[in-house]
């Protein structure tokens, strides 16, 4: 396996030119691969430029319903771009063109007239730095369904007796409960979310994402900000999680996702998706050498 | 008090040695002489006074000094503020003392100020040489580096050669070419002085040359009072009134530098404790320079704007209303007090609610006894060049009456506060008989009489000559009248037909202090608008049905109040105290409501209402000549200038909902919507090359574009205009820089819940970015306020504009585009700082002390501003940050 041997990172082109015939052999092999469970999203030769750059490289996957999806690879190799794709964040990047497919429930998300606000409300998101909004604990909880016209509060509200300030006050509940925080922060709901730690904030930021009630959840290295124990916290709740929503995480920690995921998809530099498995297949016994490099240390 | 200081006195002499000692004096003095350079600069005290004159004038000095310091001491007692450093506490002790010394000389020795003021700088000179001196022998213990270093060399170089040169100049005369030998010489020196030396010697000894000199020719008055020296070059002169307080200023400044350097040891730390002290008096400076304008203006303005002032006692105390939920709202949550001993938070809290009921009980005693408290005092006015005194007085009345517009406000704004703090009695207590009835039939009846509202105003009060106004409307507004009041009464009956503890009572009644104040407050509300409608004015015995049964209904509203707030002190159960605090609010909320449609009432109908002695009419008891009478042009004094503080009000009202609005929607396009690019870059710069246009180039534009197509007059209009177009490249600008500065994260969490790009603006960006929205705001505003020139040309002139503009009153409506017109807003009016410029400048008033009183006034209304826009930014930040 001599191609294996790679340069040292140079960029998106040096490592094209070393894609030979073993990737492609690889390269059969993930493609085939399904996972056990009802596909949710499903991508289709995927390309993401951002101006000349080309980020992302015919990515094809089946990310299936209620299950942890690991995105593991080296900076730079295109998974926060991918994940991006998934609820079409990119759009918010003028420099980002992206050509293929994304099916969700079998619905094209890149249609030209697909519902954007719904799509996000179905896929929600957890970035990488916790990002509440500096308001109270319960408006952080509840601006998603305020937004969306679910909850309807305030003084115009009131006077016409359309108040719902119990069915916020549950909302609010279920949501904590389900991010694990409410028993640290139900006694100061009204307390502004920046006083909150950086991992009570995160689990902050994944509750008011479950708040609009999602399918799916992605999740850009949530932890990646967070000391050990918040961690810990983090993972242990992506675990619970999974079995309602479908999880997609892209994570640096590769131990992280061997702990936590069902299936792992490798990206390596020059925004290729290299192999794409069930965990255990990916962490005891990779198809590719530059896998097995990668995972073990030798690479990236 | 005295073991206090005793105390004090210990821990200063404890740790710090005679040097220490000395050198914090020299600091002290340093500071009081700097002080006093700065009054005897504006010429609050002259420099040749001497004796009593010198002496009351150091006297009331050293009181000033020994309160402040009193008074810290005594904060730093009680543990408020504690002071622990020994050199805030030595320089403290040192103010009082020389203070006092100055004083003692002044009164003891027949010298003036300005040979105070050398003497002062050669003890300076003395003590800091003395100070540089001991360091090098190693008399004490510091740490000075090896070299003063080439900053401070070049600078002491510059100093020398000034010195030097005018020194030489005026020995030998600038006709030689000596004058410059010497200036060479003395400028060298100098800096070698500085630069060769240790740091101990090299900032202490060319200060003390240079403080010293300085100090010589003021003490010998070869710089005397009467010294004058009128260079050919130069058209001006320089004279020893103007020149001696800057030497003094710049001695004093240096020699505390040097002194704070000393003190400190020398080296890093030196440098440290020394840029402080040239930083702070600079800094000290600046902010006197600015008190300095305020208090001149407002000394020469203040007699005349406050003439004749009147206000009557009972309307100082509804106006005090407020100030007690202030004070009330200070007493229970007081900010800032955390880590203060616990007797002075305490202090702190009732302080204000103390103050508030002192006043009240003055002007009670005013109220009861009928007795005016009245200060007479007398003013110069000029009348044909002549001064002539004017007596007059402030005046607060015992009359019984209260302006409806002054209840109006008041009312509204309680009423508003009260409703906020008002949070939900929802699903608490239990149903009362007939519960669905009453729920139904007040809306109904609320709805019958908006319709009959309605009716009135379609087919007028007495269609085709049947008279429905006087008949049915009679009938209404009686009937609804006296509704409104039982429904007010149903909290009260509530608790008293129920049954065990009071607390519980209350509890079981919440739905009825809802449905019955809510439901009152609403019936009268239609009530109030009907009565003029249908042209009718109910009465029973010769009193009003609609007003008397607003006290009714307010005054039940109060007694619920007082009911649910005792009955709260009878109740342990947290959740029961919680709910009866709420309906307490709520009862003191409806109490505001009524009183509110008490003064709308008498304001619509314009009947003055009279209870229990108490009158409610629509002139008032408050009366402000300067401010509430119209403008005399060179008419008999005084008169008054509402026409210029009407007109200002509403060219910056004008100004700022023309550009604010406008301002702010530019920045969020050009932030959030715009391709950051070219276009962006273009405005920006237009942006910023309008922010500097000078204001008199507005106004050209003004007379010359606007006024030909807003009817061709000078107009209030044009005014507004003018003034909106300069305010918003500021507003633009300030906007701009606080929307990019909210980061980036907010948004994309926003959008990651699927919400849309306008309603994250609107509910996560702006909000963050308020605080600085409104600072832009103000400072915008603040200007603007105070902008004469381009008002001069298009608002026309102040002698024309002698009554008010009426904005409000002058709209009408008319049947073809464009619908809504107002003359007001096409006419001329007058404005403050038009006025000012043509009182002082122009002499259109009898007196000049009308000019100075406008803009004293002119200037609390630019204040006002300022105030309102921080409180709004404390606000904001305040509710962003959860404080």
């Amino acid at each position: 396996m001599s191609e294996t041997d790679v340069t040292p990172d140079t960029g998106s082109t040096a490592t094209t030119t070393t894609a030979g015939e073993s990737d492609e052999r690889v390269r059969e092999a993930w493609t085939e691969y399904r996972a056990a469970g009802q596909t949710k999203l499903s991508v289709d030769d995927l390309d993401v430029w951002y101006g000349d750059d080309h980020a992302l490289k015919d990515v094809s996957m089946d990310i299936p319903s209620e299950s942890v999806t690991a995105l593991i690879g080296p900076s730079g190799c295109g998974k926060s771009t991918f994940l991006r794709c998934l609820n079409r964040m990119n759009d918010r990047i003028k420099a980002a063109r992206v050509e293929g497919s994304v099916e969700f429930d079998g619905t094209e998300v890149y249609d030209p007239n697909a519902n954007l606000v719904e799509l996000r409300k179905r896929i929600g998101m957890v970035f990488q730095s916790p990002n509440p909004f500096p308001k109270s604990i319960r408006e952080n909880i509840s601006y998603g369904p305020r937004k969306h016209g679910d909850i309807n509060k305030g003084l115009l509200a009131r006077l016409f007796g359309r108040d719902d300030t119990e069915a916020e006050a549950e909302l609010v509940e279920r949501a904590l409960k389900q991010a694990a925080l409410w028993d640290e922060v139900n006694d100061r709901l009204d307390d502004n979310a920046l006083g909150l730690s950086g991992g009570q904030q995160q689990r902050l930021c994944i509750a008011r994402c479950l708040a609009v009630d999602p399918d799916v959840i992605l999740m850009d290295e949530p932890a990646s900000a967070l000391d050990p124990i918040a961690t810990s916290k983090i993972e242990d709740l992506v675990e619970e999680l999974a079995e309602e929503y479908t999880v997609v995480i892209v994570t640096h920690n590769m131990q992280q996702a061997a702990r936590i995921s069902d299936q792992t998809a490798v990206f390596l530099t020059g925004g290729e998706l290299i192999e794409y498995d069930d965990t255990e297949k990916i962490f005891e016994n990779p198809e590719s050498q530059r896998v097995e490099d990668y995972i073990t240390g030798k690479f990236g | 008090m005295s073991e206090a200081y005793t105390h004090e006195t210990a821990i200063i002499s404890e740790g710090s040695n005679s040097y220490d000692r000395v050198l914090d004096g020299a600091i002290a003095i340093s500071i009081l002489a700097f002080a006093t350079a700065l009054l005897a600069l504006i010429e609050i005290v002259p420099l040749d006074a001497t004796g009593g004159e010198l002496g009351s004038f150091l006297l009331s000095l050293f009181a000033a000094v020994s309160g402040a310091v009193g008074l810290t001491a005594v904060a730093s007692w009680a543990n408020v503020v504690p002071v622990t450093s020994q050199r805030v506490r030595g320089i403290a002790v040192s103010l009082v003392v020389t203070a006092g010394l100055l004083t003692a000389i002044a009164y003891a020795a027949a010298v003036n100020l300005a040979t105070i003021f050398g003497l002062v700088l050669v003890v300076e000179a003395l003590v800091i040489i003395g100070a540089g001196i001991s360091s090098r022998l190693a008399i004490v213990d510091t740490e000075p580096d090896s070299s003063a270093g080439l900053l401070a060399g070049g600078a002491f170089a510059a100093v020398g050669l000034v010195v030097g040169g005018a020194l030489g100049g005026s020995v030998v005369g600038f006709d030689s070419v000596l004058w410059l030998l010497t200036a060479l010489v003395a400028g060298g020196g100098l800096g070698m002085v500085t630069i060769l030396p240790r740091e101990d010697i090299g900032s202490t000894l060319p200060v003390g040359l240079v403080v010293g000199t300085l100090g010589v020719a003021i003490a010998t008055a070869a710089i005397g009072v009467g010294w004058q020296w009128n260079p050919e070059t130069l058209s001006g002169g320089f004279t020893g009134g103007a020149v001696i307080p800057l030497f003094v200023l710049f001695g004093t400044l240096l020699s505390a530098w040097s002194a704070a350097k000393c003190r400190a040891g020398f080296g890093a730390q030196g440098r440290e404790y020394g840029a402080f002290f040239v930083i702070n008096l600079n800094a000290l400076l600046m902010v006197s320079v600015m008190i300095a304008i305020v208090l001149f203006v407002a000394v020469k303005g203040a007699a005349y704007a406050i003439h004749g002032f009147s206000a009557g006692a009972l309307t100082i105390l509804v106006v005090l209303t407020p100030a007690l939920a202030l004070a009330t709202e200070i007493a229970r949550s007081p900010s800032g007090t955390g880590d203060w001993h616990p007797g002075a938070a305490t202090l702190f809290r009732l302080t204000p609610l103390a103050a508030t009921g002192a006043v009240a009980a003055v002007l009670t005693t005013v109220l009861v006894t009928g007795q005016a408290l009245r200060y007479p005092f007398t003013y110069l006015i000029q009348v044909n060049r002549e001064s002539e005194p004017l007596e007059t007085a402030i005046t607060i009345t015992p009359e019984p009456a209260v302006g409806a517009v002054m209840l109006t406000l008041v009312g509204a704004l309680m009423f508003v506060v009260l409703f906020r703090r008002y949070g939900s009695l929802r699903n608490v207590g239990a149903t009362f008989p007939r519960a669905e009835t009453v729920r139904q039939a007040v809306p109904a009846a609320v709805a019958t009489v908006v319709l009959l509202l309605g009716a009135f105003v379609v087919v007028g009060s007495s269609p085709a000559g049947v008279p429905l106004g006087t008949t049915l409307g009679t009938a209404v507004v009686g009937a609804g009248g006296l509704a409104a009041v039982g429904l007010t009464a149903l909290p009260v009956a509530g608790v008293l037909t129920r049954d065990g503890p009071l607390a519980d009572r209350l509890q079981a009644s919440a739905p009825l202090f809802t449905v019955g104040i809510f439901g009152a407050l609403g019936l009268s509300i239609a009530v109030l608008f009907l009565q003029p409608t249908a042209g009718v004015a109910p009465s029973v015995l010769g009193v009003d049905i609609v007003p008397a049964a607003a006290v009714l209904a307010g005054l039940l509203c109060a007694v619920a109040a007082g009911a649910a707030s005792y009955g709260a002190r009878t109740t342990d159960e947290s959740l029961q105290t919680r709910l009866l605090g709420e309906e307490t609010v709520l009862g003191l909320t409806g109490a505001a409501g009524f009183v509110t449609l008490l003064g709308a009432h008498v304001l619509a109908t314009g009947a003055r209402f009279s209870v229990l002695g108490t009158a409610i009419t629509t002139e008032g008891t408050f009366s402000w000549p300067m401010l509430m009478q119209a403008y005399i042009p060179l008419g008999a004094e005084p008169g008054g200038i509402m026409p210029a503080v009407v007109g200002t009000v509403w060219l910056v009202i004008g100004a700022s909902l023309f550009a604010l609005p406008l301002g702010v929607g530019a920045a969020v396009f050009l932030t959030e919507y715009a391709e950051q690019g070219r276009f962006t870059a273009v405005v920006e710069i237009a942006t910023n090359a309008l922010w500097s246009t000078p204001s008199i180039v507005f106004g050209l534009f003004g007379a010359a574009f606007l006024i030909p197509r807003l009817g061709g007059n000078e107009s209030l209009l044009a005014g507004m205009l003018v003034l909106g177009f300069m305010l918003l490249p500021l507003v633009l600008i300030t906007s701009r820089e606080s929307i990019l500065a909210v980061p980036d994260e907010y948004r994309d969490a926003s959008a990651a819940l699927g919400v849309s790009r306008w309603e994250t603006i609107r509910s996560v960006v702006l909000p963050a970015a308020m605080p600085g929205v409104i600072t832009g705001g103000i400072l915008g505003i603040g200007r603007i306020a105070g902008e004469t020139a381009p008002l001069i040309l298009v608002l026309g002139s102040t002698l024309n504009a002698t009554e008010p503009v009426k904005v409000l009153q002058g709209f009408r409506f008319v049947a073809q585009p464009p619908f809504i017109v107002n003359d007001q807003l096409l006419a001329a009016s007058a404005s403050l700082p038009t006025q000012v410029w043509a009182v002082i400048a122009a002499g259109v008033s009898g007196s000049p002390q009308m000019g100075w009183a406008t803009a004293a006034i002119l200037l609390s209304v630019v204040l006002t501003f300022y105030g309102l826009g921080i409180t709004a930014r404390t606000y904001f930040r305040r509710k962003l940050n959860y404080e």
